[in-house]
């Protein structure tokens, strides 16, 4: 175990070591905020009423909890992942007795770690200045099970990013392509950190409750807002549980080609 | 005969007709290129080792030299577990290499001179902290192993300054003491001095001497650098295209490969170059001296003639320096002539 922790620890480390880079990440993601936050606010000042089964209160509470969600599972260093591939420098790690499954989720959490330091200072700081209504969810069940449902949200996508990741041990070059299709189209889009999905059609709602994306991001947000309650709630752990180990299965098998894929070019 | 011994004379890599093929898909040039690549992929089966059969025992340090392409690369990654062979028997300290088992990588390193495992952005004491999580090596062990690789080479000071920071020359020799801290018994080294000026060449090759006869480690290394074999290796393996053409004493490749003598004469009066070209090849003239290459076997009648047709004060014959006969080997030449 001793090892992984010294994972950690040189991961949380290498953070720091561009410091204006990270600083300006956050910034970013503030600014992100701060677009999102005026959109809705603006969009419910109109018309005080509900739109989509959302009042104020729980549209700017959605969009609050996004710094959170996102600081905590979107924050993956995992995406280093295809360059290594494609530099040839995974052979480091090959040669050393240490899985390079185990080392890249330590990394992961690692990063947030320091991401969510730095989320509940910001998220404290928009706070004293937006002056938002909060939605404070005081169930501790729900509580409880939003919890674990965000941490099925980061086995998710932590075996989403490898199994796309893995792309370069047959195509060097495609690895910004990978990262860019999951991150950026399926996992910004269908994963609600646009928009809440529940202002979808029903039946679109309906096919993407059956992908892994939901549970990134709007499923543990849900939760925490008290929207999914009961049978529903149930059913979306299950089908998250049933996506991790489908992924975690693929990614298995994905990786050990890869390896032979690796092992018979070499590069 | 006592039991460490005996230990010296096991063999510690064995390795029987091994061959590698690579598929290669070829890419043409240009956009339509690619296109065409992409849709109708043309494959090429590159044979990188042609069934090459060698062992080495423990303690031993051998160079494995050959140009660009022969197959050393391919040959370590093998022997380290990064590639798997096509066929063949291999075997390292008693292991399959690409099964890659714990008790096998920590007993073996591979350092590959053009790549880095110490993270660039930290100082080189993180990178030695982590292999020293990940090896499991005991605190004590650890401290002790340190203080000796620094000291032989010379980095104490430089633990703490990040990497990136550091030259080119006290990079590689911290990539050694990250690549060395849990003690391997067989050591990889492919181009370590690559890139080095003479100076961290020199401290890089004692320190490799060094680690061979102080810790009895089974060592491989490849170069393109005479003196790192010259100075180093007393068993050579050249291979060239993916076939083993010598394996043995450095010394009895220049004896099986030298062609050539070199005859240096010191002139009275000065004579006309195009006289001593009938001889030999004229590698130098700079009067008084000259220096002129012939054939092994025509080196007495050429000392003769030089000595009857021309104004000679001395004359001596002398052997072709060792690093151009390995020069030669590298370049293939000595083989499309022998074939």
């Amino acid at each position: 175990m001793n090892k992984y922790l010294q994972v950690f620890k040189i991961s949380f480390q290498q953070e720091f070591a561009y410091p204006l880079s990270f600083v300006m990440w956050r910034v970013r993601n503030v600014l992100q905020i701060f677009v999102v936050f005026f959109l809705w606010d603006t969009v419910f000042s109109f018309r005080e009423s509900v739109l989509f089964g959302y009042d104020r209160d729980r549209i700017l509470t959605y969009v609050f909890g996004l710094i959170f969600i996102k600081a905590f599972v979107l924050s993956a260093r995992a995406q280093d992942v295809a360059g290594e591939i494609a530099r040839g420098e995974i052979i480091n790690y090959l040669l050393k007795p240490v899985n390079y499954f185990k080392y890249w989720l330590t990394r992961d959490i690692s990063s947030k770690t320091l991401n969510l330091i730095f989320a509940v200072g910001e998220f404290i700081l928009l706070y004293l200045i937006l002056k938002p209504p909060f939605y404070f969810q005081t169930n501790p069940v729900q509580i409880t099970l939003f919890l674990i449902s965000i941490g099925l949200a980061i086995l998710t996508y932590f075996l989403l990013l490898f199994i796309v990741n893995a792309i370069p041990f047959w195509a060097p070059e495609m690895g910004w392509g990978g990262h860019f299709l999951v991150t950026v189209i399926l996992v910004e889009f269908l994963s609600g950190s646009l928009f809440p999905l529940d202002i979808l059609p029903v039946n679109i709602q309906n096919v993407l409750s059956f992908t892994p994306f939901p549970y990134i991001i709007f499923f543990p947000l849900q939760v925490y807002l008290g929207k999914v309650t009961g049978i529903l709630l149930f059913k979306g752990i299950v089908v998250a549980i049933f996506w991790i180990i489908v992924l975690w299965f693929f990614m298995n098998w994905v990786w050990s080609k890869g390896f032979k894929a690796y092992q018979a070019y070499g590069r | 005969m006592g039991k460490s011994e005996r230990e010296e004379f096991e063999k510690a890599i064995i390795v029987e007709r091994l061959a590698k093929n690579f598929e290669i898909t070829e890419k043409k040039s240009g956009l339509i290129g690619s296109l065409q690549t992409l849709i109708v992929p043309t494959k090429k089966t590159v044979r990188a080792l042609k069934s090459i059969s060698f062992s080495i025992s423990q303690g031993e340090l051998i160079g494995f030299i050959g140009p660009n392409g022969a197959g050393k690369t391919t040959t370590l990654k093998i022997l380290s577990g990064l590639l798997y062979p096509s066929s063949g028997f291999v075997q390292v300290l008693g292991f399959d290499p690409w099964v890659r088992r714990p008790e096998f990588l920590k007993q073996i390193s591979l350092v590959m001179g053009q790549k880095n495992q110490l993270w660039w952005d930290l100082p080189a004491i993180d990178t030695f902290e982590l292999n020293k999580a990940i090896y499991e090596i005991p605190d004590n062990k650890f401290k002790e192993n340190l203080e000796e690789l620094t000291t032989i080479l010379e980095v104490k000071k430089l633990l703490n300054t990040q990497v990136r920071r550091l030259s080119l020359g006290q990079r590689m020799r911290l990539e050694l003491v990250a690549a060395l801290l849990h003690k391997p018994k067989v050591l990889f080294l492919d181009e370590p001095t690559i890139g080095l000026d003479v100076v961290a060449q020199q401290k890089v090759r004692d320190f490799i001497f060094d680690y061979n006869r102080r810790f009895k480690a089974t060592i491989m290394l490849t170069s393109h650098n005479m003196d790192d074999l010259i100075d180093l290796a007393k068993r050579v393996i050249v291979v060239y295209k993916g076939e083993i053409l010598f394996d043995g004493d450095l010394k009895e490749l220049v004896g099986q490969f030298a062609r050539e003598k070199i005859i240096k004469v010191y002139l009275d009066k000065p004579a006309d170059i195009k006289k001593f070209s009938e001889i030999g090849k004229v590698k130098k003239y700079d009067y008084p001296q000259a220096i002129i290459r012939v054939p092994r076997e025509a080196s007495a009648v050429a000392a003769s003639e030089l000595l009857q047709n021309f104004p000679v004060a001395d004359l001596t014959i002398e052997e072709e320096p060792i690093e151009d006969i390995i020069r030669r080997v590298f370049k293939g030449e000595t083989v499309k002539k022998k074939s």
